[in-house]
């Protein structure tokens, strides 16, 4: 039903207004007897975005310019310092299994095994689920990514591209609306991770979700997006451009390289982010 | 300078290395080359056979079998080392935390931590009027440190991911603690288990000196009937049942290795 009046209202499905994040020092004891102002470190300033529904963005920017910070707040998993982030038309309050996470660093749980990991995740969204139902879901999901044969392994023997499909195997369990991505291939090679963003790519056809990215990679932001959001170099980092990528899908990895639109936004993206990075190198 | 060295020259090296050490024992004590009377390798071995070869017996609390001083001793040693444990966990995982717990606690912590055990002594038996369960309340006390900050160290350093991932599913608070944070910190807490239990061991022999039976009453007792002998016998069964110990938690943190 509401799904029906957003679609007729609006198809945004994530709205970011005016988006700020400090991070305040913690007060020392001495601090304590010295007044004045707190100072703290302001990672990304007016974040202004919308994102909608069933849209695949990147978000690209030189490293440490609050990418990340701004994903672990759309995630919930931080509070913005001003601003709010709408979703659905709702602001949020916090952490909500309607948003599935994926970090760069998979987060599996090592004392569980691949399908338990996942079965976690399933018990702790749906509490009323029985156990038999959570293990089929688990073991669904698990075949998805193509790992049901290492439903009983520990992360520990898997390979990195193995654990990360299962991180995106969990994160896709709890049936999110939309995915947020936190750099999930940079600890990849290079084989691996063209695989995982086939894998991504199918993913993202076959179960309706917006997916928003964090990358650094100027390839991988355009082989899979709808959009890509440039971030300008922190502190107090900004949006400084959105290029939509108007390529026919399905992309082909060798033939894309070929496009000139492609190859047109590649020079605007690597143009900009080595002007940001070399503001980042020089300053600091 | 490591060769791989098979497991048979291993064992064999072990056994002419503890024969080369009874016999230059043996000779030593024989020659009177250390005091006179020093009691000799033989001995030593033959009584702690008559010990082990009938170790239950019961003639009063002065005359007990090795074996019944030293169930007695695992006794008030796993009583306070239980409780001390179910203190420790939860105070430490609280401690972890909560920054205000940490700052509350940790100056008694502190404190409290570089204190002989044996100093509690009096203290349990003003407050306890009893020998036993001061004994029991010494070993608690021993054991509580090294758990506590083993837990509470290891939750203020858990791997921040699985915090991350249990908040992004909207997990409770308790669900957190029980399914994430108890389970990633068991490594540490077991390492601090290991340390408390290994600290335990040493301490009860020094308390039951002062309390009466058990294995350390057992050492005063054979120390007054001028039996270096069986202070000996007490001091391998001492070792042997300490190193089991040891073996049974490092058994326990091998499980619980995650990292391999």
């Amino acid at each position: 039903m509401s799904k029906n009046q957003n679609s007729k209202k609006s198809n945004t499905h994530l709205k970011l207004n005016n988006i700020g994040k400090i991070f305040y020092k913690e007060k020392k004891f001495f601090d304590f007897y010295s007044k004045g102002n707190r100072s703290g470190f302001e990672a990304i300033k007016d974040i202004n975005l919308e994102i909608e529904k069933n849209k695949f963005v990147s978000i690209i920017g030189p490293s440490g310019c609050g990418k990340s910070t701004l994903l672990n707040l759309i995630a919930g998993l931080q509070t913005p310092t001003s601003g709010k982030i709408i979703i659905d038309g709702q602001a949020i309050k916090g952490p909500g299994p309607d948003r599935g996470v994926i970090f760069q660093n998979y987060a599996l749980m090592p004392w569980l095994t691949t399908i338990e990991n996942i079965q976690f995740a399933l018990n702790t969204v749906f509490p009323a689920k029985t156990n038999a139902d959570v293990k089929e879901r688990a073991r669904k999901y698990l075949r998805m990514v193509g790992l049901e044969k290492a439903s009983n392994k520990f992360p520990k023997e898997l390979s990195g591209g193995m654990k990360q499909r299962v991180a995106i195997a969990r994160a896709l369990s709890i049936n999110p609306n939309m995915l947020l991505m936190d750099e999930p291939f940079g600890a990849l090679d290079a084989l691996t991770r063209s695989y995982l963003q086939d894998e991504l790519l199918s993913i993202w056809r076959k179960n309706k979700v917006t997916v928003v990215l964090i990358t650094h990679s100027i390839e991988e932001a355009l082989l899979l997006s709808d959009k890509i959001v440039l971030m300008s170099s922190g502190p107090s980092a900004i949006i400084s451009e959105e290029i939509s990528v108007d390529l026919e899908r399905p992309r082909d990895r060798e033939k894309i390289e070929q496009d000139p639109t492609y190859l047109k936004i590649k020079m605007r993206l690597e143009k900009h982010l080595l002007r940001e990075t070399r503001a980042v190198e020089e300053v600091t | 300078m490591n060769k791989i060295i098979s497991t048979k020259a291993k064992v064999f090296v072990t056994i002419l290395s503890l024969l080369i050490f009874i016999i230059f024992w043996q000779i030593v004590a024989q020659q009177g080359l250390l005091v006179k009377n020093f009691p000799g390798s033989f001995k030593t071995i033959s009584s702690l056979i008559w010990w082990v070869s009938d170790p239950f017996f019961d003639n009063g609390p002065n005359d007990l079998g090795i074996g019944t001083n030293l169930l007695i001793s695992l006794r008030r040693v796993l009583i306070g080392y239980s409780l001390a444990v179910l203190v420790a966990v939860p105070l430490g995982v609280f401690m972890g935390m909560s920054k205000l717990a940490q700052s509350s606690l940790n100056p008694y912590v502190q404190l409290l931590k570089p204190v002989s055990p044996l100093a509690w002594l009096p203290v349990g038996l003003f407050v306890f009027r009893n020998s036993e369960i001061t004994g029991i309340f010494v070993i608690f006390i021993t054991s509580i440190w090294p758990t506590l900050i083993n837990t509470a160290f290891g939750v203020s350093s858990i791997n921040p991911d699985y915090l991350k991932v249990s908040k992004s599913l909207g997990a409770s608070k308790s669900t957190t603690i029980r399914r994430v944070i108890l389970p990633a910190i068991m490594p540490n807490i077991l390492a601090g288990m290991r340390i408390s239990m290994g600290t335990a061991w040493l301490v009860i022999v020094a308390a039951e000196m002062l309390l009466g039976t058990g294995i350390g009453y057992f050492i005063w007792n054979e120390w007054n009937n001028l039996s270096l002998e069986n202070i000996f016998v007490a001091i391998i069964i001492i070792g042997f049942t300490g190193f089991i110990l040891d073996q049974f938690f490092g058994y326990l943190q091998e499980k619980f290795d995650y990292s391999i």
